[in-house]
């Protein structure tokens, strides 16, 4: 009975197999982007609300924007990457100002009503905003911190989540490949 | 066939009796919120439970779990509502699915397979030491005779 020399054990390729293996895995772990969580609520129908008006306090409903696509902005006063990207959501909604198919609505988060208006005389305004007392919309639409914006298709379905501030390639990446073509009735995925 | 009735009405109320849950006190809602808030992570502390922060978000989130608490809704279904607005990153405690397996079985794994190689290891090196017993060796057969004869041969040949 002669056996090779150098005859080669299942083992001892299973188990440089295995190290490599989580290798790769530990490698993603430590160079990945930490921030970067996959967004669950992408393509998932958009939580429905009722809240106030920050100015006159009367109620604003999600829902009855159904048939329009809708960019929800998440801010506080108190976010200074809120305030970087603010000049783009002004040039976002008055790109479409004139379009009945887009509307653009902000809400305003863990911030105090007088400070958020302050901010808004300050850096100026063009688009409708509601207050969330109670943290409840921000939890229904699962954020971690402002800014974050959604993108809500006309049959009501969250189709984009963008995490951090709204400027250069982010700012031309929305216009072109997701607010464009959901205003065609385009689909997003492919 | 009367008291058969009787028996199938009185099941169904005690069924409905027992569906039909009782509110609950101050003090059994502050303790499922605690149990529920403490397998929550907050979203923006690092490495704290729900329970355990006092970030603006997590008492929020303290506060929704409550509602839901007294709404009647349990444990798993709060949990199910937070994981699809955030994802299992919100539970402190990855659920055992998908690839969330590695994080569960991965080190159990290792450490079988770790064992084994060390027990072979010590298998080897246990029987690289103990001489065998002269009962154990094989009786030499015809070309084993041989092989001596032959390698004594050359043996003396190079002596010479």
């Amino acid at each position: 009975m002669n056996t090779a020399p150098f005859a080669i054990k299942t083992w001892q390729v299973f188990l440089p197999l295995v190290i490599v293996c989580l290798l790769v895995v530990f490698y993603h772990g430590l160079y990945g982007n930490p921030s970067y969580i996959p967004p669950v609520i992408v393509n998932t129908p958009a939580p429905d609300f009722i809240a106030p008006e920050l100015y006159e306090g009367k109620a604003v409903r999600l829902l009855d924007y159904k048939g329009k696509v809708v960019m929800l902005n998440f801010w506080a006063s108190w976010c200074r990457e809120c305030a970087l990207e603010h000049p783009s959501l002004l040039e976002i909604n008055q790109r479409y100002a004139n379009d009945p198919r887009f509307v653009m609505l902000g809400v305003n988060y863990q911030d105090k009503e007088n400070l958020a208006k302050e901010y808004l005389e300050q850096h100026g305004n063009n688009f409708q905003h509601v207050r969330d007392f109670s943290g409840k919309i921000s939890i229904d639409y699962g954020i971690y911190g402002v800014p974050e914006t959604f993108v809500i298709d006309q049959q009501g379905m969250i189709r984009h989540k963008s995490i951090g501030p709204i400027l250069g390639e982010t700012y031309t990446n929305l216009i072109k490949e997701v607010i464009e073509p959901l205003l065609k009735g385009e689909s997003l995925n492919g | 066939m009367v008291k058969m009735v009787l028996i199938g009405l009185a099941f169904i109320f005690i069924a409905c009796d027992f569906s039909i849950a009782a509110p609950l006190s101050e003090e059994q809602i502050q303790k499922e919120v605690r149990e529920i808030s403490k397998t929550l992570r907050c979203a923006v502390c690092q490495s704290e439970s729900v329970w355990e922060s006092n970030a603006e978000l997590a008492l929020q989130m303290r506060a929704i779990v409550r509602e839901r608490v007294i709404a009647g809704e349990s444990g798993d279904e709060i949990r199910a509502y937070f994981i699809s607005r955030y994802g299992d990153f919100i539970v402190l405690k990855p659920r055992v699915r998908g690839i969330n397996h590695i994080i569960w079985f991965g080190p159990f794994i290792l450490l079988g397979v770790a064992g084994f190689l060390i027990y072979r290891r010590i298998r080897g090196w246990i029987a690289e030491r103990t001489p065998t017993a002269p009962s154990e060796i094989a009786p030499i057969d015809d070309a084993g005779r041989e092989k001596i004869a032959k390698a004594l041969q050359s043996y003396n040949a190079g002596e010479k």
